[in-house]
């Protein structure tokens, strides 16, 4: 069953890669995850790679400008998708610096469109409350395909820090998406054991799909003392639930 | 199988990634086929963007960037 949650999560991912469908990508679905992972992940870099030199010579120009102008001519003149881009191309500290003066509404945005093999150092290098204020966001708009790859991105601070203040139904929603096993255990793991109970909980007590988030997220941790504990909670609760 | 269209999706995708020799020849179609809309998508939405992001700036500078976006 895990390996197909987990597969089905590379099929939604590479469908999103390839701006389309599920439906459009089934010629994927006999792959092995792996498999599946690795053909996204090449598909990802094709499509970023093709007009890299363009946005490579806009992100020259922004070095020569201060950046509360480059901020005024991105916010004016770029939509989030070019902006995005062109930040894939800047220096990180340089792109965090316009980010970090840049609406929320208008990042979040443009982290749909950011080169997931760019975005860690770029993300590690804005505001830890302004990236906080870009996934609630992101929650709002329920794109957890983007915040799982976000997920890597993030400093161990900041996914203490998001961990504790997202809820379970995001938590575990993100999970799904989350690009790396080990980031996402580390996630889990930064979790005090109320948390843990609450998110087996929710993912027991939610509908289908949040039940298959929770089994997805057990099979995925990498720490067996940890997915231990957490089916623990999860027997606990349904044991509860039979008495009840 | 087309081996024009394996050869494309090699040299899009790599030629290392064994992915593609473990599709079936109707599956191969199908990720040629999405994967050239999505190239395709993909370049009207930065063209688009890019024009709109021209149709912001002041003339003068208008050449210029158009030229270095190469749009």
């Amino acid at each position: 069953m895990a390996p197909e949650l987990t597969s089905r999560a590379e099929l939604v991912k590479l469908a999103r890669a390839l701006g389309t469908t599920t439906d459009d990508v089934t010629f994927a679905a006999s792959l092995p995850t792996r498999d599946l992972r690795r053909l996204r992940r090449r598909v990802v870099g094709a499509l970023y790679d093709e007009h890299r030199t363009a946005f490579r010579r806009v992100a020259a120009i922004t070095r020569t400008l201060p950046v509360a102008l480059n901020v005024r001519i991105a916010l004016r003149a770029f939509s989030p998708l070019l902006a995005a881009r062109v930040a894939g191309e800047m220096s990180p500290d340089r792109a965090a610096e316009l980010a970090n003066r840049m609406p929320v509404e208008y990042l979040a945005e443009a982290c749909v469109h950011l080169d997931p093999r760019r975005a860690g150092p770029l993300v590690r290098a804005i505001d830890p409350g302004r990236v906080l204020a870009v996934v609630t966001e992101l929650i709002d708009r329920g794109d957890f395909v983007t915040l799982g790859r976000m997920m890597d991105a993030a400093t161990d601070r900041m996914l203490a820090d998001l961990a504790t203040t997202i809820s379970d139904d995001a938590l575990l929603r993100i999970g799904c998406y989350a690009e790396s096993d080990a980031r996402l255990t580390r996630a889990v793991a930064a979790l005090p054991a109320e948390r843990l109970r609450a998110i087996a909980h929710t993912a027991l007590n939610g509908p289908p799909d949040l039940r298959a988030a929770g089994l997805s997220l057990l099979a995925r941790l990498d720490d067996e003392h940890l997915r231990e504990r957490l089916a623990g909670y999860a027997v606990e609760e349904l044991s509860r639930e039979t008495m009840t | 199988m087309r081996s024009d269209v394996r050869d494309r999706l090699r040299s899009w995708l790599g030629d290392d990634l064994g992915v593609v020799d473990g599709l079936s020849e109707r599956e191969l179609a199908n990720l040629y086929e999405a994967l050239t809309a999505a190239r395709h998508r993909q370049a009207t939405a930065i063209a688009a963007a890019s024009e709109e992001a021209l149709r912001q700036m002041p003339a003068p500078v208008r050449v210029g960037v158009g030229k270095i976006l190469g749009f």
